[in-house]
């Protein structure tokens, strides 16, 4: 009897030994620490990585921009588009087994709208405490305070969270911050396991998701943080790494496609790369002196030489595919075309003509392309000083009209997946004063435009308005259009299901990857 | 009775010294360029959200009654809440202290181990072939910048020979948390974990190897000079004459007075390593305190950058201070001097 209670135990031992090896681990380095994750709070590329997996939305977002049920399996908008109804999945629970219910939804909204921080702004006079109530246990209704035509497409930024949990640890008020800001309280496919801040965080899987698990899926996924290259590559080298982040070097690309183990993937993606000229001081207020710059631009040696991206027309990246303008010309180098613009403005004759032209200090891609700038520039009469800044330095210039540079290199991508994220963030007079909209366009049919396309809900007469805002945009010139920024990540080979999201690190929902060369 | 009453001397002194420093990085961390209300929220945040987060962290009100609130909460060890980590600053610190502390307690070990008897040797064969391989890895050790010798270390040991790890404190698959001490090793140890304890160790070689490269080099040439100096005294001379064995007179008698400005350069060695460990720890992924300052004055976090320099001051402080109590138990001329002065 004994013997055979030995040889259980022994079988015990190695089919639990089996089972551990079974499990498939993801290892991927981000380059700036976690610095929260409640989802009230968030507000960089690794808050919202670890938020979609911890979290659940009502509804998120496709590699094309689609919304997707998530918690809620259906929803329908009041013939105004005044009032949303999401009907929740009644099998969705929390990662501590409570069932996700609409009162939660209701706390959450409540909770977000409180703290105030986050993506809270995107709600600002569309939600107010009491617009969001629950129906029954499973239905909840949005009642907006005006017409907000791209309001489905901000609802994935409304994580839910389990409203007796958080209760249970508000501290003074404090709508559970504290608590929040250490545990997970969310019902995503993933599970908070540990998290050493500055270092990494472990996730394991929730077993009991909603949408349930596919073949293959990662069990476990470990964030460690570096935005060191050799750090990276001797990760990659001593097989602790399956993925890295999106910003090494391409050195560190080209090294790791030389492991048999890895493969480079690279996606076109929502964000551009814009030069910004300040529209309100001399001599960016000139429109002909604006067009003089974008002729002076050398995209090509940009995108293919400096930083690899595709061809920029306008504001708005091709991966909105209904509302592009698909006629618009690709913009090109011209240094002759530059002169003749130039002799046209208010300024020609008058010597060489001052230009301001700033780029983040340390990011050397932005300071060969000021060079650039400053060369071709200098060759058609302008005289550019090159004045590199510190991020942070930038964001406190751009909030006032007479610091801002003539010409700021910027980086903009969709925050939401609606061209309104590109539009009314970068150009519209109300958003004025951020380094996102340096510009300072403050044009009223520009504004009119946006705030056209928010009031319409007919998706193809809103499609007309955006293809007349970008031609509208192309014509007042307020950037040059250098490109389309192209997501890089070298992944080992067995990794499958990588797909751009036009929406913060939406791409990064460990849900939809697995594991393909079995364990 | 005189030496107790300059010790407690030193220590007003040492509290006069923390205020001021208070003071300076209070006012630095004001005029560093960028709003943290703006950085804490996002670059999407509207001018209104802004406004109301600089409302509430006081950053509308006058300086002194900013620096006032923050010197009262200090006084009762809040050290505020992080922009950064949005927790408080001085629950952070508890964590990333005491994985600096561990990583500057294996270096000092490292450079001591090795730089005084490296020292003692250059000067024992003094100008002969092993005097100057000594020196010539100490001035190596010194003029080499320690992020440097991390990714050569890491490029040779991790990437090409796969022998130590490259990042973090603890191996993905070794589940330990050090909330006994903060210290990896000595918690596996209290916890009977010779695993995790191994583990911690091999995670902890290679970065505190990058670190004590340049305190070795340090502490080997004051070794190294300091025995040369004393090696000409009478004494010496006499203790030959007296044909006591070469190694008695090195180690016993010459040694001893030769580690006076050794002491000195090791406690000031060990309360810099504090802060500078940034590079290293940035490296080798290690959340440590170094790499928490420098993120925190990147993303102006006023009340991180406050904490990390009062921690880092007040243990220059306290590490000064000992290696006074200590030079006067190696000396006790030392002690007498600092009695009557």
């Amino acid at each position: 009897m004994k013997r055979v209670g030995i040889t259980f135990l022994a079988l015990g031992a190695v089919w639990a030994a089996a089972m551990a090896s079974a499990a498939t681990t993801v290892t991927l380095n981000v380059v700036q620490i976690f610095g929260t994750i409640d989802p009230a709070k968030v507000t960089d590329y690794t808050g919202y990585m670890a938020a979609v997996n911890l979290y659940d939305g009502l509804v998120t977002v496709d590699k094309d921009g689609a919304i997707q049920p998530l918690l809620a399996s259906s929803w329908e908008a009041s013939p105004d588009a005044t009032t949303y109804t999401f009907h929740l999945r009644p099998n969705a629970t929390f990662h501590n087994g409570a069932p996700v219910t609409a009162d939660d939804v209701v706390y959450s909204v409540k909770r977000l709208l409180a703290i105030d921080q986050g993506p809270s702004y995107l709600f600002k006079g569309v939600l107010g405490p009491d617009s969001v109530t629950a129906s029954d246990a499973h239905t909840v209704v949005f009642h907006l305070q005006k017409v907000f035509s791209p309001f489905l497409a901000t609802v994935p930024l409304i994580f839910v969270v389990d409203s007796k949990t958080v209760q249970a640890n508000v501290k003074d008020g404090d709508w559970g911050q504290a608590y929040v800001a250490d545990h997970d309280v969310g019902s995503g496919p993933y599970m908070l396991e540990s998290w050493t801040r500055g270092s990494e965080m472990r996730l394991k899987r929730f077993d009991n998701y909603a949408l349930g698990w596919g073949k293959d899926p990662i069990d476990n996924l470990r964030f460690v943080v570096t935005n060191d290259e050799a750090t990276v590559r001797s990760l990659a080298a001593s097989g602790e790494l399956t993925m890295t982040s999106e910003f090494q070097a391409n050195e560190t690309y080209t090294a790791l496609a030389k492991m048999s183990r890895f493969r480079v993937v690279e996606q076109p993606t929502g964000t551009a790369f814009y030069l910004k000229m300040n529209t309100q001081v001399a001599p960016t207020d000139d429109l002909h002196v604006r067009k003089a710059i974008a002729c002076a631009t050398d995209y090509a040696t940009i995108r293919t030489t400096i930083y690899p991206g595709d061809a920029l027309a306008g504001p708005l990246p091709a991966v909105f595919k209904s509302d592009y303008l698909d006629t618009l010309k690709e913009p090109s180098f011209d240094l002759n075309c530059a002169k003749d613009e130039l002799a046209k403005s208010a300024y020609a004759g008058k010597g060489p003509i001052p230009l301001t032209f700033t780029y983040v200090a340390g990011a050397s891609f932005e300071e060969e392309i000021g060079l650039l700038m400053k060369s071709n520039l200098e060759k058609v009469g302008f005289k550019v000083s090159l004045d590199p800044e510190p991020w942070n330095r930038i964001t406190e210039i751009a909030s006032k009209v007479s610091t801002t540079p003539n010409v700021t290199e910027v980086f903009f991508g969709a925050t939401y997946a609606s061209p309104d994220s590109m539009f009314f963030t970068q150009y519209d007079s109300a958003a004025s004063g951020t380094w996102s909209s340096m510009e300072w366009l403050n044009n009223p049919d520009v504004d009119k435009m946006i705030a056209d396309a928010r009031a319409t809900t007919d998706p193809a007469q809103q499609a007309a308005i955006y293809k007349k805002l970008q031609q509208t945009i192309v014509d007042l010139q307020p950037d040059a259009f250098l490109l389309v920024q192209k997501v890089r990540h070298a992944m080992d080979k067995c990794l499958t299901g990588y797909n751009y999201v036009p929406v913060q690190s939406f791409d990064y929902n460990f849900h939809n990857y697995s594991w393909t060369c079995g364990n | 009775m005189e030496y107790f009453f300059f010790i407690v001397r030193r220590l007003m002194w040492s509290l006069l010294v923390l205020v001021g420093l208070s003071i300076v990085i209070f006012m630095i961390a004001r005029v560093v360029p960028g709003d943290p209300a703006r950085i804490a929220l996002g670059p999407l945040a509207t001018t209104e959200q802004v406004a109301n987060l600089r409302h509430k962290m006081g950053l509308d009100r006058p300086l002194y009654v900013q620096y006032a609130v923050y010197i009262g909460g200090l006084v009762r060890g809040d050290f505020g809440q992080s922009l950064l980590t949005q927790r408080s600053v001085a629950l952070d610190l508890r964590t990333a202290f005491p994985a600096t502390l561990e990583l500057v307690l294996a270096t000092i070990v490292i450079a001591t181990l090795l730089g005084i008897p490296t020292g003692v040797l250059a000067a024992r064969f003094k100008d002969t072939w092993v005097d100057n391989i000594g020196r010539v890895v100490s001035l190596l050790g010194v003029v080499t910048p320690s992020f440097f010798i991390a990714l050569l270390l890491q490029l040779l040991v991790g990437y090409y020979l796969h022998f130590l790890p490259v990042n973090g404190r603890l191996d993905p698959s070794v589940s330990f948390t050090p909330d006994i001490t903060g210290l990896v090793l000595v918690d596996a140890l209290i916890r009977g974990q010779p695993g995790v304890w191994f583990d911690g160790l091999r995670h902890l070689l290679l970065p505190a190897i990058s670190l004590a490269a340049a305190s070795l080099g340090q502490i080997a040439r004051i070794t190294r000079s300091s025995m040369i100096d004393v090696s000409r005294k009478d004494y010496v001379e006499a203790a030959r004459a007296f044909g006591i064995p070469d190694l008695v007179t090195t180690f016993k008698y010459m040694l001893k007075p030769s580690f006076i400005p050794t002491l000195t350069i090791l406690g000031l060695e060990f309360a810099s390593l504090l802060g500078n460990a940034f590079l290293v720890e940035m490296v080798f992924g290690w959340p440590g305190m170094a790499a928490y300052g420098v993120r925190a004055i990147l993303h102006k976090d006023f009340n991180a950058i406050m904490g990390v320099v009062m921690i880092t001051g007040a243990f220059f402080v306290f590490v000064n201070l000992l290696i006074d109590v200590l030079l006067g138990t190696v000396d006790p001329r030392i002690r007498i001097r600092g009695a009557r002065s």
